[in-house]
């Protein structure tokens, strides 16, 4: 039935694009996000769904969009030096079967934020993109918010749709993107046209922000609740009433501590104390590692270059017992082939310093991007354009989300976070042809001085 | 069931969305930018449009 169902919809989704080209592209990103295809077990599992629908997004955009006043921006142009750059470390890499392997799918999410921009070409496209990216993790995450509000969830134990821990089904990755996501949808719930900023479209925006709140809770990932905090911090900068949004924050968080699992919060408790947490141990003893493998290869080794590592460490934990009296227990642990958990040291020892260094620029710029924006449209908007500043605040907050969680996560080259540079291309780009069809006189007056202009009136009475 | 719920919901939402982004005709003419299909009069009026429109106008 499920599989009769995804099937459906997919071959409904691919359908509609046949009378509407741009919805290839959106049923490209679903079926990116949720992967029907893991979902289901039958027909979407033996036909390669996603490459028909990114075909039929480039034959649909090649054949019948509107490719007037297409320019390449500074950052699709970074991007594709990227996409260059490790297509070349990827042929001299240190482990040629798994790079190759990471390679398949690194390209199409690199190509595809490549594509993307192209095809936003009005305000409507940004805004079906935003909501297929909102609606398409809120399959994923309002299952886990419910999940966690009936069984209290736990660390590798919530079992999310697909239970193979991979993509957007990995409790770091799906916490950190469920926190990007809840700015979207806000902007969704205020902003949006396809569903009217109605008291429904403002209650399932509540559902989907509680539930990717839940997330961290639910996954009991440090990564989200850091992303968590983030958030809060970057819409205090936008929010108008600044001590009321405070003041929610402070109640909402003592209504909700209380309530949280004791397993949770002894988890989070180990952000602050990292030497006795194996997780944290291991993860400072690879970023070590990496340092010092960058220090002989600073043009990296190719994807999976950490299957090479060899890292051994103490943990220390202290059982207190009162009375100033504290057993210390120290573990040696070593371990191989441990994964950077960090998307920066991904990038370092993957693809060195120039890789880190276009990655680095690719979502800095992205970021410098969406505050000109944001500033630029922020007082007295024209008219039609009041959504644009909240847009790019939005997708600002959540590319911050995703810089700070993927300090802890290995998401690198996470489709999802690729998507959100395209998306923050696509509005740039839009912004840019608004501005430019609007046109200049040919012979503009000059500008006349006020004593000029003052002696000029005082020669007419005389 | 938690499943059922999580899969419906949105997917229900997201075939709204493309009913009604099919019968947009916004989805491919932004009325904030000259439409190319548009004759030489009709762009140029709608350039007279934009002008009023402009974000810095």
């Amino acid at each position: 039935m499920l599989d009769l169902f995804f099937t459906a919809f997919c071959l409904a989704f691919l359908g509609a694009g046949l009378k509407r080209p741009f919805l290839f592209v959106l049923a490209y990103a679903y079926i990116d996000i949720v992967a029907p295809q893991k979902v289901s077990w039958g027909f979407l599992t033996h036909i390669p769904i996603s490459l028909i629908a990114f075909s039929c997004a480039l034959l649909g955009w090649m054949v019948a969009e509107d490719k007037n006043g297409i320019r390449v921006s500074p950052r699709q142009f970074v991007l594709l030096l990227l996409l260059v750059y490790c297509g070349l470390t990827t042929r001299t890499a240190d482990f040629p079967v798994e790079a190759a392997a990471k390679w398949s799918w690194v390209w199409k999410a690199l190509v595809f934020a490549l594509f993307l921009p192209l095809t936003l070409r009005t305000r409507l496209r940004i805004e079906a993109m935003t909501l297929t990216m909102v609606l398409s993790v809120g399959v994923i995450v309002i299952g886990g918010g419910i999940k966690t509000l009936s069984s209290g969830g736990g660390y590798g134990e919530l079992r999310l749709l697909v239970n193979d821990n991979t993509g957007l089904y990995e409790g770091s990755i799906i916490s950190a993107v469920a926190m990007g996501i809840i700015p979207l949808a806000l902007w969704l719930a205020n902003h949006g046209t396809i569903f009217k900023p109605d008291w429904k479209a403002k209650l399932f925006a509540a559902g989907i922000c509680f539930s990717c709140l839940l997330m961290p809770v639910g996954t009991q990932a440090r990564t989200g609740l850091i992303c968590a905090v983030v958030l809060a911090v970057m819409m205090l900068r936008s929010t108008k009433r600044r001590m009321l949004y405070i003041g929610v924050l402070c109640a909402g968080a003592l209504v909700a501590v209380p309530l949280l699992p004791s397993s949770f919060t002894e988890r989070m408790g180990t952000i602050k104390n990292h030497q006795a947490d194996q997780s944290a141990s291991t993860r400072v003893a690879v970023w070590k590692w990496t340092i010092e493998f960058a220090k002989t290869h600073p043009f990296g080794g190719g994807f999976d270059a950490f299957r090479q590592n060899s890292v051994s460490y103490d943990t220390v934990k202290a059982d207190y017992a009162g009375d100033n009296n504290a057993a210390i227990e120290t573990d040696h642990i070593e371990e191989k082939g441990r994964a950077y958990h960090s998307a920066y040291f991904e990038m370092l020892g993957e693809q060195g310093y120039p890789g880190l260094a276009l990655w680095l620029l690719l979502h800095l710029m992205g970021v410098f991007q969406m505050e000109v924006i944001r500033r630029r449209y922020r007082n007295n908007p024209p008219e039609g354009f009041a959504w644009v500043a909240p847009l790019a605040d939005a997708l600002q907050q959540a590319q911050m989300c995703y810089l700070v969680g993927s300090t802890f996560v290995g998401i690198a080259f996470q489709p999802f976070c690729y998507m959100l540079v395209g998306l923050q291309c696509g509005l740039s780009a839009y912004i840019g042809r608004v501005r430019r069809a609007a046109p200049v006189p040919f012979v503009q007056r000059r500008p006349v001085p006020a004593q000029q202009q003052a002696g000029t009136a005082a020669m007419e009475i005389s | 069931m938690i499943d059922k719920i999580t899969i419906f919901v949105p997917h229900i939402l997201m075939a709204l969305m493309i009913w009604k982004l099919v019968h947009r005709p916004d989805l491919d003419d932004d009325p904030a930018l000259p439409n190319r299909r548009q004759s030489l009069l009709g762009r140029r009026a709608a350039r007279f449009e934009a002008d009023d429109r402009r974000p810095d106008a």
